[in-house]
Formats: structure tokens, C-alpha cells, sequence
């Protein structure tokens, strides 16, 4: 806001004392939503770290049963069984609410499975399909979990760093010019005070 | 089954050639020699051998890992085929039951890849023509579009009383898991009944089925044990050889090991067994457990063939034996090109 485009005027000036008063107090608010979603955050990266570490683990072993599984079934014998799955996992998407951030809660059907609902046969396929359909199963949950708690953490990331800008935003530019334009309000008031009072003194002296 | 007059010479004739047939096949010394081979070498090792035709044959359509493998199943599948070729009298109606199971695996691999949708062609590569339904057949069943259709258009086979009774139920329920279990079951008691029909050679066909639904019956139970599974595991038991379905559903719900193995060692005669199972007390993987049996089932059905040499024996002894080659082969190329170590690969082989 450029001064030279404010009116120096009472009305004027008590505007922008409310609109100070306000960018205080919502630059307050913010701060301490900012802190908030910080401290949501890091619990959330605490989750998300184990969480990940445990897709990682999930997937290497899944990555070794489907090894194992071909080299004692051949991939025809996987192929084979892979036929059997007859359903995908169903995602049940809802939302809950964190500090004014909508982040995803997913639920899912129940993906792992006993050995009679697998769709396979146990007289005409061995152990190793069962380890590597387990192993697959307990891959899929940890992915659907992974999925909200990662999604959730890339909501904070991006709400906190909106904040962030607004609360810079208020705290270094909004708030200085407002005060900055209020304070050149008052030094003008002040000024045009005292031109009234110099010239009521000149009238009062030439009158006498 | 109808007899056939024949006299011994056929009988001895086929049993020397299954003997010779085994002498060729891939010893434990060159096994081990394989497991210090990488990739390229066992890939040369296999196109050297008698699986150079099919792999010759197979080279413009597969490449790689899958050619091998697929090469591999053909070559098993024609093997077999040759061997049902020179078998005669009842002993080729033995073995053409025995070799039903790979027509129970290829129609239910079919019946399920329709109904994932699947194209024809991909379902193809993983058939293994092996059983009594050949190549053409099995090409005819892929074009039908139905599981209904497939059903119908076996009519006549042995497995068609069992698919047209279980598959409505299978197709609602959308799991082919009860009807698979049904046709083994099935296919097993329909050998029992051959080898108790009054032929000769019956008995000793009906001794080789009851160990082969006895080693089924244990690995079920430590599959089952270890998915802690207690209803409706009687109805993946076989019934027709040492333990009855209750006694195996009873044997499921024992909850302690030592007790468990107890109670099958009670009731099992077959020494090798005896002593493998006793092994079973401490931890083992399910997987560990199934190799340690097919081992020892081999080992019985190969002393078998030494006491009943002009018998089935000596033809089911080579035929598993030769699918375990096959089994062993693509267990070594794929357990190398999935990086397993040597030792692991190892613990996979049946040698």
C-alpha cells in the first residue's frame, strides 16, 4: 500500500486500527495453527515412518515368496492359482478432520484370507502358493494403510506450508504496511493539528 | 474296466524300458554341479539335453525364463504321452487314471481363466497337456465360452459327474476351491476303484495310491495346521487309504505338536515315513516338510519298483520321478535368475 494513496483521515485511521487489530489477532490464530499442524504432523511422520518401513519389508518378502514360488511351482503353477483370485479389495473412502485439513480414512474389505477362501484348491497346489498369497495379502493392507497415512501426511505438508506463507505474509508484510499507513495517518492528524492550532494562533494575533 | 488278454512280455517289455528310461534321467551329482552353474550355463545345460527338441520348437513363440519352462512342460507332457504309447493292457488304464490328475489341473486352469477373462492364448501357456485329454482337446475347450460350455463339452470324461454336480455352486459362489477339492478327491477314489476292480497288478496299484493319499493327506494337515484352519477341514482329506476323514479331522484339531505327530506315527506302518515324520517335532517350514515327504515317496514308490518289477510300479516310479526332474530343472533356472542362493535352491530340489 503505497502512502501516498491514503487518505490521512480520522475515518481513515480508525479503519485501519481495526484492520490491525484483526491481522494481529488472525495472525495469532494462524501461528497457532501452524504449530498445531506441525506438532499433528510429526506425529503422523512418525506413523508414516514405521508404516513404511513396514511396506518395505512386506514387499521385499513378498518379492522373495513370489521367487520361491516360482522356483518350486514354476511360473505356470503361479499363473495358474493367480486365476483363482476372484475379487479385488474393496476401498471404502471417508474423511475425518484435522485442524481444518481434510485428510482420507480408508477402510478397506478384509484382504487377507484363511486358506479355504482363497479360491485355490489345497489337494492340487503345495505350501509355497500359501506363503506367497500371505505374503501378497499382508502387502496389499500394508500398501491401503500406507495410502492414508502417506496422503494424510501430504495434506499436513501442504496446509502447513499455506499457513506458513499466510502467517509470513501477515507477520511481514500486512501487519508493517498497516502499521506503517496508521502511523503515517497519526503523523499527518497530528501535523494538520498543529496547522490548525499555528493558524488559530495567526488569526487570534492579527485580530488583536 | 474291460481285461485284456495279453501275455507277460508287453508287461516286462515296458517295465525294462521305464528302467532304462530312469537310468537316463538327470542324476543328484549333476544337480549339485548345477547349483555352482549360473543362469547361461544351466539354460545351455537344459538345450543340450533331451529337452532340446521342444525347446527348438518352442524358441520362435517363447524367450527367456519362459521358453525354458514351457519347454520343459511340453517335454513332460510328450513323455508321458509316449509312455502311455508303449504301455499295455491294464497297465495303460492304470496309468491313464494316474495321469488324470494333469486333466482335473488343465480344466480347472481353463474354467478359471475364462472366467478371469483371460485370452486364449495366455490360458494355453499354462497348460500342461500331460493326462488323458490331449493338446487338441484342451484347444477345443478354450474356444468354448462358458464354464457351463467347458463342462458340457466333457461330458463322457470321468471328471464330468463332478463338474456338472459342483460347478453351478462353484460359479455362484464365485471359488473354485471346493470343486477342485472335490475332483481330486474323486479322481483318487476312482483309482482306488481300478485297482480294486479284480485285474491283476490291482493290488499292487491300490498299495502305491493308498501311499500317495497318505503323504497328500499328512502335507494337507501341516498346510492346514499352519493356517490354523479347523472347520471344513475334512473336506480337503482323502479318504480311502490309512486315516479315515474323522480321524485326519481329529489329527487337525490336535493342538499340541508331540501329540499330533503321536497319533499319525500310531497309525503309519511305512518305516521311511516313520522315521521322517519323527523329524517333524521340531520347527520346520510347511514347505520343508513337503519336499522331506515327496522324498521319502519317491524313495517308497522306487522300492516298490524293485520288489514288483513287472508291475505299475516301475512306470509311476519313473513317471514321478521324471516330473520331479522337470520340477528340479525349472526350480534350479528360476531360483537363478531370481538370485536364490545355492543352498536355498538346494533345499527345493527332489534328488
Amino acid at each position: 500500500m503505497a502512502l501516498r494513496d491514503i487518505k490521512p483521515t480520522r475515518s481513515e485511521l480508525i479503519a485501519l486500527k481495526r484492520r490491525i487489530a484483526l491481522s494481529e489477532r488472525g495472525y495469532k490464530i494462524l501461528k497457532m495453527k501452524r504449530d498445531g499442524l506441525i506438532l499433528e504432523f510429526f506425529k503422523i511422520l512418525e506413523q508414516a515412518k514405521d508404516s513404511r518401513g513396514e511396506l518395505l519389508a512386506k514387499y521385499r518378502r513378498a518379492v522373495e515368496t513370489m521367487a520361491f514360488a516360482n522356483t518350486i511351482e514354476g511360473a505356470i503353477g503361479v499363473k495358474s492359482a493367480a486365476f483363482s483370485v476372484k475379487e479385488v479389495p474393496q476401498i471404502d473412502l471417508k474423511s475425518k478432520n484435522i485442524m481444518g485439513v481434510v485428510v482420507p480414512e480408508i477402510e478397506s474389505s478384509k484382504v487377507k484370507k484363511s486358506l479355504v477362501d482363497r479360491g485355490y484348491g489345497v489337494l492340487g497346489t503345495t505350501s509355497a502358493i500359501d506363503e506367497t498369497a500371505l505374503a501378497f495379502e499382508e502387502l496389499v493392507e500394508a500398501i491401503i494403510e500406507s495410502a492414508e497415512i502417506e496422503t494424510t501426511m501430504k495434506r499436513l505438508l501442504e496446509e502447513i506450508e499455506s499457513t506458513k506463507r499466510r502467517v509470513n505474509a501477515l507477520e511481514f508484510k500486512v501487519i508493517p504496511e498497516l502499521t506503517e499507513a496508521r502511523d503515517f495517518i497519526k503523523m499527518r492528524l497530528d501535523e494538520m493539528e498543529r496547522e490548525e492550532l499555528f493558524r488559530l494562533k495567526k488569526i487570534k494575533a492579527r485580530s488583536v | 474296466m474291460t481285461a485284456m488278454l495279453v501275455g507277460p512280455a508287453p508287461y516286462i517289455y515296458v517295465c525294462t524300458r521305464m528302467r532304462v528310461r530312469k537310468s537316463k534321467l538327470i542324476p543328484r551329482d549333476e544337480y549339485l554341479r548345477m547349483l555352482n552353474m549360473g543362469l547361461p550355463e544351466i539354460t545351455r545345460f537344459i538345450e543340450e539335453t533331451e529337452y532340446k527338441t521342444e525347446i527348438d520348437e518352442l524358441g520362435t513363440s517363447f524367450k527367456g525364463m519362459d521358453l525354458i519352462e514351457i519347454g520343459l512342460s511340453w517335454n513332460l507332457a510328450k513323455e508321458y504321452q509316449r509312455i502311455l504309447d508303449i504301455t499295455p493292457g491294464f497297465l495303460k488304464e492304470f496309468t491313464t487314471a494316474y495321469l488324470r490328475r494333469w486333466d482335473i489341473q488343465n480344466v480347472l486352469t481353463i474354467i478359471r481363466g475364462k472366467m478371469q477373462g483371460m485370452s486364449q492364448g495366455k490360458i494355453k501357456e499354462v497348460l500342461i497337456p500331460a493326462g488323458e485329454l490331449d493338446r487338441v482337446f484342451l484347444d477345443r475347450l478354450l474356444t468354448e465360452d462358458t464354464p457351463e460350455r467347458i463342462a458340457e463339452a466333457l461330458k463322457g470324461q470321468k471328471i464330468y459327474p463332478i463338474l456338472a454336480r459342483d460347478l453351478p455352486s462353484a460359479l455362484a459362489d464365485g471359488s473354485l476351491a471346493r470343486l477342485e477339492n472335490e475332483l481330486y478327491k474323486q479322481f483318487y477314489s476312482d483309482l482306488l476303484v481300478d485297482a480294486r476292480s479284480g485285474v491283476k497288478g490291482g493290488p499292487q496299484f491300490e498299495e502305491f495310491i493308498k501311499l500317495d493319499i497318505d503323504i497328500t493327506n499328512i502335507k494337507s494337515l501341516f498346510r492346514l495346521r499352519g493356517d490354523n484352519l479347523q472347520e471344513e477341514a475334512g473336506d480337503m482329506m482323502i479318504p480311502g487309504a490309512t486315516f479315515s476323514v474323522d480321524e485326519l479331522q481329529r489329527l487337525n484339531s490336535m493342538e499340541n505338536q508331540n501329540e499330533f505327530i503321536d497319533s499319525i506315527k500310531n497309525k503309519i506302518k511305512l518305516r521311511p515315513l516313520l522315521e521322517i515324520i519323527d523329524e517333524f517335532r521340531e520347527k520346520q517350514s510347511v514347505r520343508q516338510i513337503e519336499v522331506a515327504l515327496i522324498r521319502v515317496q519317491l524313495r517308497q514308490m522306487e522300492r516298490m519298483a524293485k520288489i514288483y518289477p513287472f508291475s505299475i510300479h516301475p512306470i509311476l516310479s519313473y513317471l514321478e520321478m521324471k516330473k520331479y526332474e522337470v520340477f528340479n530343472l525349472r526350480a534350479l533356472a528360476r531360483g537363478k535368475e531370481s538370485n536364490l542362493e545355492s543352498e536355498s535352491i538346494k533345499g527345493y530340489l527332489v534328488m
